[in-house]
């Protein structure tokens, strides 16, 4: 309102002062007038795009307690077949399971599945486990072990490929959720070439989902398994399959914050009395296979977790700059709107006072 | 007295019901489980399970798993589970067929561990459509 109040009475001085004065202040308008312009419109975009990073953050929360329920319902299962596995354990001895998941070889090849996500906006996520993968390919290759890697996620997928040195042998897109199916596909291909000898060790890079704010990446051995199922890295730590880490988003104090707690599956004897339809060679044989396929999916839930924790994390630092940027935004348009009634106030004034 | 059947995959509960009777496809031949059978414990090949609640035989798909049987409770774990409504007919039945050709023509030890994962599941899946 003031502005335009403010050209009108410019216009009526125009009439009184002389014409390089005139123009000179015209010019002078036009620059500041088109700036306030742009300030304005630079700071619609950038409330625009703190909206839009608010709501990806709340849809990344909505979606970290669908991966947990998928946790939670994998966990009869899990239970089950470690209690099973105990159990057939204690009927045979360690050297007896010939399964070809559990064949220890000398390690020439290896392959790397490597878990990363599908879309971008996620901080440093998808970085850290390529960055991970990228050195322990190189650790590998240095001992003169051949190399291949099975990516994951379409985000780890593209970054390979472009780089030849890299011997990509499958990928495969995850979706929304993993889901049984693509945790079989992956667990075929591996299986297949773990048992056909094309590879002696296969290892998994991916995201633990240990806090809403840090996330590391962990190389986990998949194959060959050990036949009480234990949980090994690659540093030879291994955990017991009957313990297991369940992890929960839940508020405390206003906050979202991730607690885990450590759940112990009771694994008692069997009954002597059981009838073993096959030998229990047999039926480690059979349960094998379930336990890679289990905790293959178990796996890709938590990196699909850590990878929502990631984007949560991400978009929120992002809505908290943008709303930052439209203060200072909005408080350098304000300077100069006040600049430009200052100066036309004063050209008024001048103006006046010459008449 | 019937039996509880519970099929559990990796990913959720798949079935929870009782039964009368229950075929299971063992690695070492059809088995058939009745209640009050002695406590068992059997691998599963992958192939068809027949379930019987009265006189109405539901057939279900295991892809390979292990069975547990302990006072009237089957526990039946396998990597995954397709009951009857989630197959269509024409299409588990190209599947199979395309699976049997893939099967003779694979090469190679590895082709040929895929090629018949491949086609024992799509054979269960179309014995499943068959037998309706």
């Amino acid at each position: 309102m003031q502005a335009l109040s403010c050209k009108k009475a410019l216009g009526s001085v125009q009439a009184f002062t002389a014409r390089p004065q005139t123009s000179v202040k015209r010019a002078n308008l036009q620059v500041v007038a088109v700036s306030i312009k742009e300030v304005r419109v630079r700071i619609g975009s950038v409330s625009n795009t703190k909206k839009i990073t608010e709501a990806m953050k709340l849809v990344a929360a909505a979606k970290v307690r669908r991966a947990q329920e998928a946790v939670v319902n994998g966990r009869p299962f899990a239970e089950n077949l470690v209690k099973v596995l105990y159990g057939v354990n204690q009927r045979l001895r360690v050297e007896d399971v010939d399964s070809p998941l559990v064949a220890q070889r000398p390690v020439k090849s290896v392959a790397l599945v490597v878990v990363t996500g599908d879309r971008g906006l996620c901080g440093g996520y998808n970085n850290f486990v390529i960055k991970k993968t990228e050195a322990r390919a190189k650790e590998l290759e240095g001992m003169g072990i051949n190399v291949r890697l099975i990516c994951v996620g379409r985000k780890g997928g593209v970054y390979f490929r472009r780089r030849p040195q890299y011997n990509i042998e499958s990928t495969f897109e995850v979706g929304q959720q993993p889901t049984i199916k693509e945790a079989q596909a992956i667990a075929d291909d591996i299986f297949a070439d773990f048992v056909s000898q094309e590879v002696d060790k296969v290892e998994l890079i991916y995201t633990k989902f240990v806090s809403l704010i840090s996330g590391s990446p962990v190389i986990q051995t998949l194959l060959p398994l050990s036949p009480s199922g234990e949980v090994c890295d690659i540093n030879g730590n291994c955990v017991d399959a009957a313990e297991d880490e369940v992890f929960k988003l839940t508020t405390r104090e206003g906050q979202l914050v991730v607690e885990s707690e450590q759940v112990r599956t009771a694994t008692d004897d069997f009954d002597a009395g059981l009838i073993f339809e096959q030998d229990p060679v047999q039926i480690v044989d059979a349960l094998l296979p379930l336990y890679l396929n289990a905790s293959l999916l178990r796996s890709l839930q938590e990196a699909l977790a850590s990878e929502l924790a990631a984007r949560m994390n991400a978009m929120s630092n992002a809505s908290d700059n943008a709303g930052e940027l439209k203060k200072s935004l909005s408080r350098i348009m304000n300077r100069k709107r006040q600049a430009r009634i200052t100066t036309e106030l004063s050209e008024i004034v001048a103006g006046a006072s010459s008449v | 007295m019937t039996l509880q059947v519970c099929i559990m995959t990796p990913d959720r509960i798949f079935w929870n019901d009782q039964a009368d009777e229950i075929i299971l496809p063992t690695n070492t031949g059809q088995m058939g489980v009745l209640t009050n059978h002695a406590p068992l414990i059997t691998a599963l090949d992958i192939g068809v399970t027949l379930i019987r609640s009265n006189s109405n035989w539901n057939p279900v798909a295991l892809m390979g798993g292990f069975a547990l049987v302990k006072q009237n409770q089957v526990t039946i774990l396998v990597n995954e589970a397709e009951s009857a409504q989630t197959i269509g007919v024409d299409e588990a039945e190209i599947a199979f067929q395309e699976a049997k050709t893939k099967l003779e023509q694979s090469q190679g030890e590895k082709q040929r561990v895929e090629a018949t994962f491949v086609f024992k599941r799509a054979r269960a899946r179309y014995q499943v459509v068959k037998q309706l």
